[in-house]
């Protein structure tokens, strides 16, 4: 079983990220509605994959990405960008902080379960830095 | 993005949920709209607002994508790009802007309702390019460096807050968190501390961080006011706290000398830096030292008996403000928000009000049982049957405090609506709120939108008068109007007040007199003086009246006041009205907090019963028949220095009068202090709690009855609408055809 956390400040938004991987195989989830929310998690439920929206309330997505990725736990975990459409700057920010891939909402279902069970299924997922 | 229609109806099944957050976000937008009005002319906007602002369209725009509600997306979107550079600082708020952002919340409301009924959405063209023209576009600059989470490093605002909170005499403290598993199975988390911290004190500065160990901890910096020192630590037990210091500048040019002494701005009068004044030393330079120093201190903050935790023992022995309950029970998560369909709600209600029933029923039994019962077994019978009174009570309540909502919901919606009526008459009016944390029924609430939509409107298009008629007038150019809310016992009173021209009771006169709604028998007595607030009240609120001669945009044609007067009489309320002549109206609505379950008195006349609802009474009277004046066809009594009319509820009902001359009248006092009548009954059965159910079917409804109830032996009983029993009074200047029609 693999636990992906959504983070994302809006409850319906995280509703539908998790609808739309209803059908990816042996994942369960945890949400966070935050960006400290997020980091919390890292140390109560550990996970496998983070999907990370960018604009939160308190604190950047770019903020959390980079944290988690100092952590030496998480080094390797992918984080999935999930953000709505328009700053093309964060893009080339977030991949070059380590993030796995940049999405933009309005997002398909098939399109972002396509890439979380690419991303699940790499044997051993390494960073672009 | 193979087909966005395919991906929408996937997403159907969450417009539920779309639309309850939306209505959520514009709730935000409205409250914080407003208070960016009133920095409109100050040189620096309060970050937090244009923040709060910024992300609730920032929200709003990407759920409307995803379930394609374009017109929203691309409002929202516009309106987001403006907030942003209003934030960071490339544009200054002009009025034209502000005006932009109400006028386009507006539409972008109306852009997801449409999509809620499916009607077609309205034109954004306009308001787009209204805000494009306030928001020139701007080379734009680099997005600012995200700060690294290893050092409480405070951004250049956060600094600057901190002196500003510092020089104000504020205790600033330096709070660690680490979060566990165990913590989090009991509730406590990130989320939970931070929302603690927040009502306690201003929080500037919150960032994780990791220490030697790799243990995620997170550093919070909060002011405080200094009288709440010493509450901190029972408040706080998971975190570890200490005063904190803003590094100099001194210290910051050299960040490694350790040397520095923590000197809260005043010394608190916790007892932690009297008991543990080394401790305190050590951990408060913390911020100042480096890497390697800070963190062997970050070992000895956990290890040592942290301050906070010293300052809740000694605490917890001095005062008794504490309960033993609110510092051993763990920190309740604030978000853990639940949305409930309103249906389910008041099916609940429902299910509690057959309870109430059933225990009437019970009580009834027990009344009846036969003598022969044992008389101890009776008194444990009845002793259960009151305990459950007194717990179904409780749960009534508690049913009750779920529909709560605060009234800021449709206060906040009264100031677009001024605003709107300002640009429209072109009068100047300041709509001051207040009680808007008042909590009324949910129900009650989206009832009242219309009324209270009304009187305001009224107040500003009928009450205020034109700026140069104000001064004339010698008052302020500005119109003031007041919407307030409390609350009194069991009742929410909001009440509506302008300081305009008042009601023109003679115009008022003349005209109800032209529509036929006065007779002409009292055509002679002109005199307003002769008319009570109420009377002209009951007038402005027949249907149909206007002293408009003609429908204006603002105010409507004359059914508005009707639609007040019958909402709150259907909601239990009633409405009380003051003016005068150049000084201003006032409007007073009192509404019952709850609908469904109420106290009343059971009364009998003529062998039928009836319940009146306990809030509308003021007392009970027994009278000698001599007491009773004749009056020509009215007969009054005189009673504490007020005369009020007697009606005789066996007369009214047309059943048969049964009143013995040789007893004394029992007398049913109801409605307000300006306005009673004494309603004569033949006996009083009892003090009851009822479930009031309306009567809905037209051809059940009948003036003054206001709804059935169940009495515990199984019996049916009407429920008196008392509005409409006093309001009876009206036939005396009023056709009776009027009074029925009206009624």
């Amino acid at each position: 079983m693999r636990r992906i956390l959504v983070v994302d400040d809006s409850a319906t938004m995280r509703k539908m990220v998790m609808a739309s991987l209803r059908d990816v195989k042996d994942v369960a989830f945890s949400e966070a509605g935050n960006g400290l929310e997020a980091i919390e998690q890292l140390e109560i439920a550990p996970f496998d994959l983070m999907i990370l929206d960018l604009n939160m309330p308190d604190m950047h997505g770019l903020e959390v990405l980079r944290f988690v990725l100092n952590h030496p736990q998480y080094r390797e975990t992918p984080i999935v960008i999930l953000t709505t459409k328009g700053d093309d700057e964060s893009r080339t920010e977030a991949i070059a902080a380590g993030a796995a891939c940049y999405l933009t909402k309005p997002f398909h279902p098939k399109s972002l379960s396509g890439e979380i069970v690419n991303l699940l299924s790499e044997p051993c997922w390494s960073n672009v830095h | 993005m193979s087909s966005p229609t395919e991906s929408n109806n996937f997403f159907n099944e969450f417009l539920d949920d779309y639309f309850a957050e939306c209505e959520e976000h514009l709730a935000v937008v409205r409250r914080e709209l407003l208070a960016l009005e009133s920095c409109m002319n100050q040189p620096q906007i309060e970050g937090s607002i244009l923040n709060e602002l910024f992300r609730s369209f920032h929200s709003i725009k990407g759920l409307s994508a995803m379930v394609g509600v374009r017109e929203a997306e691309k409002l929202a979107h516009q309106m987001e790009s403006y907030l942003r550079s209003l934030r960071d600082g490339q544009i200054s708020l002009k009025p034209e802007g502000f005006d932009a952002l109400m006028s386009g919340t507006q539409i972008l409301e109306r852009a997801i309702g449409a999509y809620r009924t499916k009607e077609d959405p309205p034109d954004i063209d306009e308001i787009i390019s209204q805000l494009e023209a306030c928001n020139p576009p701007v080379v734009a600059k680099t997005p600012t460096a995200a700060i690294t989470p290893f050092e409480v490093k405070l951004k250049p605002e956060e600094k600057k807050r901190l002196e500003a909170l510092v020089s104000e005499g504020k205790q600033i403290w330096h709070f660690v968190f680490t979060p566990s598993t165990e913590l989090s199975k009991q509730g406590i988390g990130v989320n939970a501390i931070r929302e603690q911290l927040q009502a306690i004190g201003e929080l500037i500065y919150v960032s994780p961080r990791l220490n030697a160990n790799q243990k995620i901890l997170f550093d919070f910096i909060l002011a405080t006011q200094e009288a709440e020192n010493h509450d901190l630590g029972s408040e706080l037990k998971y975190l570890t706290g200490e005063p904190y210091q803003i590094p100099s500048p001194v210290s910051e040019a050299n960040s490694g000398s350790s040397n520095l002494k923590v000197e809260p701005p005043r010394e608190p009068e916790a007892p932690a830096t009297a008991e543990a004044p080394g401790e305190v030393e050590a951990i408060g330079t913390v911020v100042n030292r480096t890497e390697s120093e800070r963190k062997e201190s970050e070992e000895r903050t956990e290890t040592a008996p942290a301050p906070a935790e010293v300052l809740e023992t000694s605490e917890a022995e001095t005062s008794n403000n504490i309960s033993p309950a609110k510092s051993t029970s763990p920190l309740i998560s604030g978000s853990n928000l639940v949305r409930v369909d309103l249906p389910k709600l008041d099916e609940l209600m429902r299910m509690v009000g057959e309870l109430v029933i059933t225990r009437a029923r019970l009580e009834e039994n027990l009344k009846n049982l036969p003598p022969s019962f044992p008389a101890a077994r009776r008194r444990t019978l009845q002793e259960i049957n009151l305990t459950l009174e007194r717990q179904l009570r409780d749960l009534r309540q508690g049913v009750m405090q779920v529909r709560l909502v605060p009234i800021a919901e449709i206060f906040a919606r009264m100031q677009f609506v001024v605003r709107d009526l300002m640009r429209l008459t072109g009068k100047q009016v300041a709509l001051e709120i207040s009680g808007a944390e008042t909590e009324i029924d949910k129900f009650v609430v989206e009832r009242m939108m219309d009324p209270l939509l009304h009187l305001v409107r009224n107040a500003v298009s009928h009450g205020i008068e034109l700026t140069e008629e104000r001064l004339k007038a010698g008052k302020s150019a500005m119109g003031a109007i007041a919407l307030r809310a409390s609350t009194a016992g069991e009742m929410v009173i909001i009440e509506i007040e302008d300081d305009g021209q008042g009601v023109d009771i003679y115009r008022v006169l003349k005209r109800a007199k032209q529509q036929g709604l006065l007779s002409d028998s009292v055509s002679e007595t002109n005199d307003p003086d002769n008319y009570d607030s109420q009377t002209i009240l009951d007038l402005l609120c027949s249907s149909g009246f206007s002293t408009k001669e003609e429908a204006d945009l603002a105010s409507g044609r004359g059914v508005g006041m009707a639609i007040v007067k019958n909402t709150v009489q259907e909601l239990g309320g009633c409405v009380k009205f003051t003016t005068k002549k150049g000084k201003g109206s006032h409007f007073i609505i009192d509404l019952p907090l709850t609908l469904a379950i109420t106290d009343a008195l059971i009364v009998e006349v003529s062998g039928q019963t009836f319940a009146i609802p306990e809030s509308s009474i003021q007392e009970v009277l027994s009278v000698e028949h001599k007491g009773i004046i004749r009056l020509e066809d009215q007969e009054i009594i005189s009673y504490r220095g007020h005369v009020f009319p007697l009606r005789y509820l066996a007369r009214l009902f047309n059943c048969v009068v049964t009143t013995d001359e040789s007893e004394k009248l029992t007398i049913v006092v109801i409605g307000n202090s300006v306005n009673s009548t004494g309603l004569v009954v033949n006996r009083i059965l009892g003090l009851r709690e009822i479930v009031v159910r309306p009567l809905t079917d037209p051809f059940l409804q009948s003036p003054g009855i206001a709804g059935a109830t169940e009495l515990g032996d199984g019996r049916v009983v009407l429920i008196l609408d008392v509005s409409t029993l006093i309001s009876s009074k009206i036939p005396k200047i009023i056709k009776p055809q009027q009074f029925i029609n009206s009624g």
